[in-house]
């Protein structure tokens, strides 16, 4: 434990009482030679709604997979995923037999995919996927059900319709509700949502978002919202992380992260963000691509991108440096970052609520 | 989803109308016509000329004489009533030959397609669960090899190998000569040995495809999410593999199974002809060789009945098994 | 643009969903052609089965020269000593029948008539199932009823005994003829599947696009709908090919097809018939008909599911699945 809270303390991101720890953790393919996931190291603070940020393709996914050890076959984790399920107790995720893995999926971490029409049995009604989960954990089905229903009820849905129903006779809404409703059935502790909403038009994103609030309330659980959306996180979230090519490059509070953000490409995407006030001209695309997993660049891998990449960037693989109480970053030069890649939105989002309204 | 079932319905009685209606108008273009030989036969049994066409009537009910839209509604009523006629060349009634050709029939092609399905599925499904392995690689390449072979060749190895060389089965024949029909064990075995062969090379053929089909569909249903979320939901092994795989990979194998039935009923022909093994396909053949058109088309009008009523179920049900399905989706556009 | 609504992470990275609605018919075109034409020629090629397909199919195609130009002897009877074994002389390297004809000159001088009558069969047979496919999905209606109520009468006349009837009726000779008889009804089921696909390929943007500005039907159908069509279509071509070599040559061997044609199942009836079923010595005379169309059946199934794996989105997905995590930063990037 003492390990724990120097690392803690070094890395400065302000966490006291996390429920999750990730440490060291990479995700490799083919033997090691392809990283998906490079060695991330952050905490999820207990009864927080943590946002991690990323385009597609920056290891998002691979970070969600790996808080449940459930890395797709072929690819390897390596690292610490630490849960405490209490402040006092400690357990390895990655330790865990087959049957405690079991157990703890689902039960303590639990997790909503993207794309909910997919995640889904299309043969089976609705209900039956909850019976199923709940026999799998030795649950009683009754009550189960009992406790099914007021989460559906929670979240504006019919019970007895969703349940009675096929997948594919619910709108996309209604089954990523009842996929959210699914997830809270063991009632976990930390509830993982890989792009919830993408799937959804705005006006339904907008009202799971809202309904999310009142569920973490309600249901006590630590939630990770994982999206490519900022502004669409930032209006929920207590802090967030941002990972560029399957690192992590920056992580705060909300309001500092989007007022005070430091590092490069945060700007960057903020000012790539689309926003009905900001004429089209301000819109800043993000030049260069991401790196494709094989060849990470030695270095910073935004150095290409980076308007403020020097030869240092490029040698080195810039450490977190802490920009204020719980803010950390990851480049060089982020003191510089600030005057060299101006926000456009820049007033607007001086108001750091304000951000939230941006996708209407 | 009512007005689905009755449209359904509608439509299997207008198929067998339709086909009834072809192939009276087929056997009005087949050489010589459909009454010259009957004509000449009964000339030749020295029936008087006078009563030649009055006879004629009476074992085809068609009036050679009358004029074609009579013929035709006669002919089709007497279909309506199972009435095909009497066999020229048999000289006994065509339904009768057929009753007691289609239980062989429909056993030989019942079995042998519940035999592919029950291998190709399991072999397919392992396939999919190992894929990559050497048995995957292996059960590949011994499916597309199956698929490459006619049935009829391996039926005529069969025979070649098991029948005449070796003489451990019979080379033709639904049963042996003294056997007397009736659930007696000597009947059953009899049956059971006559049919093995033309099983066997119905079967081993068709295998492979079904094999490679499920294999497909498994390894597409294995890459769902669905499989993913299920076992992160902590179900076991079994459950996702029937409930979750099993189910979805199958599915789409069914309506196939129906297409597949109606090519092995029509194949009945040539498998039946070469084991000499008097089920439909084997009369139908032998009708073609002398002529004996009422006897033909009694049993090609058979088989297509057998196929439409087999679709017609398998319709039906096939929104029972998938929900997806049980509006009829054919008319969803 | 990361931020965009449409660009979650499941976007399918085929080019059959990737087309968007906003680049020129050009640009589309020219696409098309990498897309549809040249890539699956690469990625097909690079599968062992097509390779070893087209190759078996390579050899019949010579063996069908030799036939056309005459470069091998024409099989006739007494030209060579009765039923001589198989590779026992370098003039009948297959050996003999029992009236003495050569077995090898019976098999290549059945070939030209037998690719003939698989090339017509299965170009009525897909050519009509694009017909009916693509009006009945794209039209709709009526037409689609209409269409739709054909195919499923013709689809319920089992195929071996209507084609027995009908060669019986019309007793062809001609090899187009009788190819194109043996698939009389195999377009039935193929064309329905085609009319499902054609009504999602409808709904994409792009067709829809056309529509609103005004392009005829025909149009639509010829510049937008079939070339969609054609990865389905083509495997298919070769599945209808598999199903002429069977049933033809299971027919001429039933004797239902005219003996005057060349065909390797008029052999295998001969054979059959005489007596190469009671003795060993006679058993290439049934073998190597046989193996001429189980090489030629097998031909066409791995060229089949060669190009089912290049069309087939599942088969390919699962193929790339290994370095899914490269394609998901490409497809990332195509957004800039």
């Amino acid at each position: 434990m003492t390990t724990t809270s120097d690392r803690l303390h070094r890395a400065g991101d302000g966490v006291s009482d996390p429920i999750l720890e990730v440490k060291n953790a990479s995700v490799t393919y083919d033997d090691g030679d392809t990283y998906v996931l490079d060695d991330v190291t952050f905490s999820i603070e207990r009864n927080e709604i943590l946002g991690v940020v990323g385009e597609s393709g920056s290891g998002k996914s691979m970070l969600a997979s790996a808080l449940l050890d459930a890395i797709p076959a072929p690819g390897h984790l390596s690292g610490e995923v630490l849960y405490h399920p209490d402040p006092d107790t400690t357990v390895d995720v990655l330790e865990f037999s087959d049957a405690e893995l079991n157990e703890f999926r689902w039960a303590e971490v639990s997790m909503v995919f993207q794309g909910a029409m997919s995640s889904f049995n299309p043969t089976m009604k609705v209900g039956a996927h909850f019976e199923d989960t709940l026999k799998a954990h030795d649950r009683s089905v009754p009550e189960g059900l009992e406790f099914a229903r007021e989460i559906l009820s929670d979240l504006y849905l019919d019970p007895d319709r969703v349940l009675d129903s096929y997948p594919h006779e619910l709108s996309g809404g209604m089954q990523q509700r009842a996929l959210i409703a699914l997830s809270l059935l063991l009632e976990p502790e930390v509830l993982v949502m890989d792009e919830p909403t993408a799937a959804l038009d705005l006006l339904m994103q907008r009202s799971i978002l809202l309904l999310l609030e009142d569920i973490k309330e309600k249901y006590d659980v630590t939630m990770v919202f994982i999206t490519h959306d900022l502004p669409l996180v930032a209006s929920l979230a207590d802090r967030m992380a941002v990972m560029y090519a399957f690192e992590l490059v920056e992580a705060g509070p909300r309001d500092q992260l989007i007022n005070d953000s430091s590092h490069p490409y945060t700007r960057a995407l903020l000012n790539s963000t689309p926003n009905i006030d900001a004429p089209l001209e301000d819109m800043r695309p993000i030049p260069g691509k991401s790196p494709a997993p094989v060849n990470v660049p030695a270095g910073c891998s935004y150095a290409d991108r980076c308007p403020l990449a020097t030869e240092t960037c490029r040698e080195s693989d810039p450490a977190f440096e802490p920009v204020e109480a719980g803010h950390t970053v990851a480049c060089h030069h982020w003191e510089r970052a600030a005057e060299a890649i101006e926000l456009t939105f820049g007033e607007a989002a001086a108001v750091g609520g304000d951000a939230e309204g941006d996708p209407q | 989803m009512g007005h689905y079932y009755l449209r359904r319905t509608a439509r299997a009685f207008v198929t067998v109308f339709l086909v009834t209606s072809l192939s009276f108008g087929l056997i009005r273009l087949l050489p010589g016509g459909p009454f010259t030989l009957l004509r000449a036969n009964l000339l030749r049994q020295g029936v008087p000329a006078s009563e030649v066409d009055a006879r004629i009537a009476s074992l085809q009910n068609i009036q050679p004489d009358a004029p074609l839209w009579r013929q035709y509604l006669d002919y089709m009523g007497a279909a309506a009533q199972g009435d095909f006629g009497t066999s020229i060349s048999l000289d006994e009634p065509v339904a009768q030959i057929i009753a007691e050709a289609v239980p062989w029939t429909v056993f030989i092609v019942l079995v042998s397609t519940v035999l592919i399905f029950v291998f190709g599925i399991l072999l397919g499904a392992i396939q999919a669960y190992w894929e990559g392995s050497r048995f995957d690689q292996l059960v590949s390449g011994a499916s597309i090899t199956l698929m490459s072979v006619p049935f009829y060749v391996v039926a005529v190895l069969a025979l070649f190998v098991f029948a005449y060389q070796f003489g451990w089965f019979p080379t033709a024949g639904t049963v042996g000569p003294t056997v007397e029909p009736g659930l007696t064990m000597e009947f059953v075995t009899s049956a059971l040995n006559h049919a093995a062969l033309p099983i066997f090379s119905y079967t081993i053929t068709g295998i492979g495809g079904q094999a490679l089909a499920m294999r497909g569909n498994s390894i597409q249903v294995l890459g769902n999410d669905y499989v993913e979320v299920a076992r992160l939901r902590g179900l076991s092994d079994r459950r996702i593999a029937t409930r979750y795989v099993a189910r979805n990979a199958i599915l789409p194998l069914y309506t196939g199974f129906l297409l597949l039935l109606g090519f092995r009923l029509g194949g009945t022909v040539i498998l039946e002809q070469i084991f000499s093994y008097p089920g439909l396909g084997y009369y139908m053949w032998s009708a073609l060789e002398s002529n004996d058109y009422p006897l033909m088309m009694g049993t090609f009008l058979v088989i297509t009945v057998a196929l439409v009523i087999g679709v017609y179920i398998a319709d039906l049900t096939y929104g029972l098994i998938d929900p997806r399905i049980s509006r009829g989706e054919t008319d969803a556009y | 643009m990361p931020t965009e609504a449409e660009d979650s992470e499941p976007v399918s990275w085929q080019s059959d969903s990737g087309v968007s609605a906003d680049v020129t018919r050009g640009e589309r075109l020219s696409e098309l052609f990498e897309e549809r034409v040249r890539k699956p020629a690469i990625v097909a090629w690079a599968d062992r089965r097509t390779r070893v397909g087209l190759s078996i199919l390579a050899v019949y195609v010579g063996m069908a020269i030799v036939a056309v130009f005459d470069l091998y002897r024409a099989p006739s009877t007494n030209q060579a000593p009765q039923l001589v074994g198989p590779f026992e002389s370098w003039s009948h390297p297959l050996g003999t029948t029992m009236s003495g004809v050569d077995l090898l000159s019976l098999i290549i001088h059945s070939t030209p008539d037998i690719l003939l009558m698989i090339i017509a069969g299965s170009v009525w047979a897909t050519g009509v199932a694009v017909v009916v496919g693509t009006l009945a999905g794209y039209k709709g209606g009526a037409t689609d009823r209409v269409l739709m109520s054909i195919s499923d009468v013709v689809m319920a006349i089992p195929g071996l005994p209507l084609v027995i009837i009908l060669a019986v009726t019309f007793n062809p000779q001609n090899p187009i003829v009788l190819g194109i008889l043996i698939n009389i009804n195999y377009w039935a089921g193929l064309g329905r599947s085609l009319r499902s696909q054609v009504l999602t390929i409808r709904e994409d943007s792009y067709v829809e696009a056309s529509r609103t500005m005004g392009v005829g039907t025909p149009r639509i159908i010829l510049k937008d709908i079939v070339p969609n069509l054609m990865p389905y279509v083509t495997v298919n071509f070769v599945f209808a090919a598999r199903y002429v070599v069977f049933a033809s040559i299971g027919l001429f061997f039933l004797g239902v097809l005219p003996y005057s044609v060349q065909n390797w199942g008029v052999t295998l009836n001969y054979a059959y018939n005489g007596g190469a079923l009671f003795t060993w010595e006679a058993a290439h005379w049934l073998l190597f008909p046989m193996i001429a169309i189980m090489g030629l059946s097998l031909a066409l199934i791995l060229l089949g599911q060669g190009m089912d794996r290049v069309f087939n989105p599942r088969v390919r997905t699962r193929l790339a699945e290994s370095s899914e995590s490269t394609r998901e930063t490409d497809d990332a990037t195509e957004g800039y």
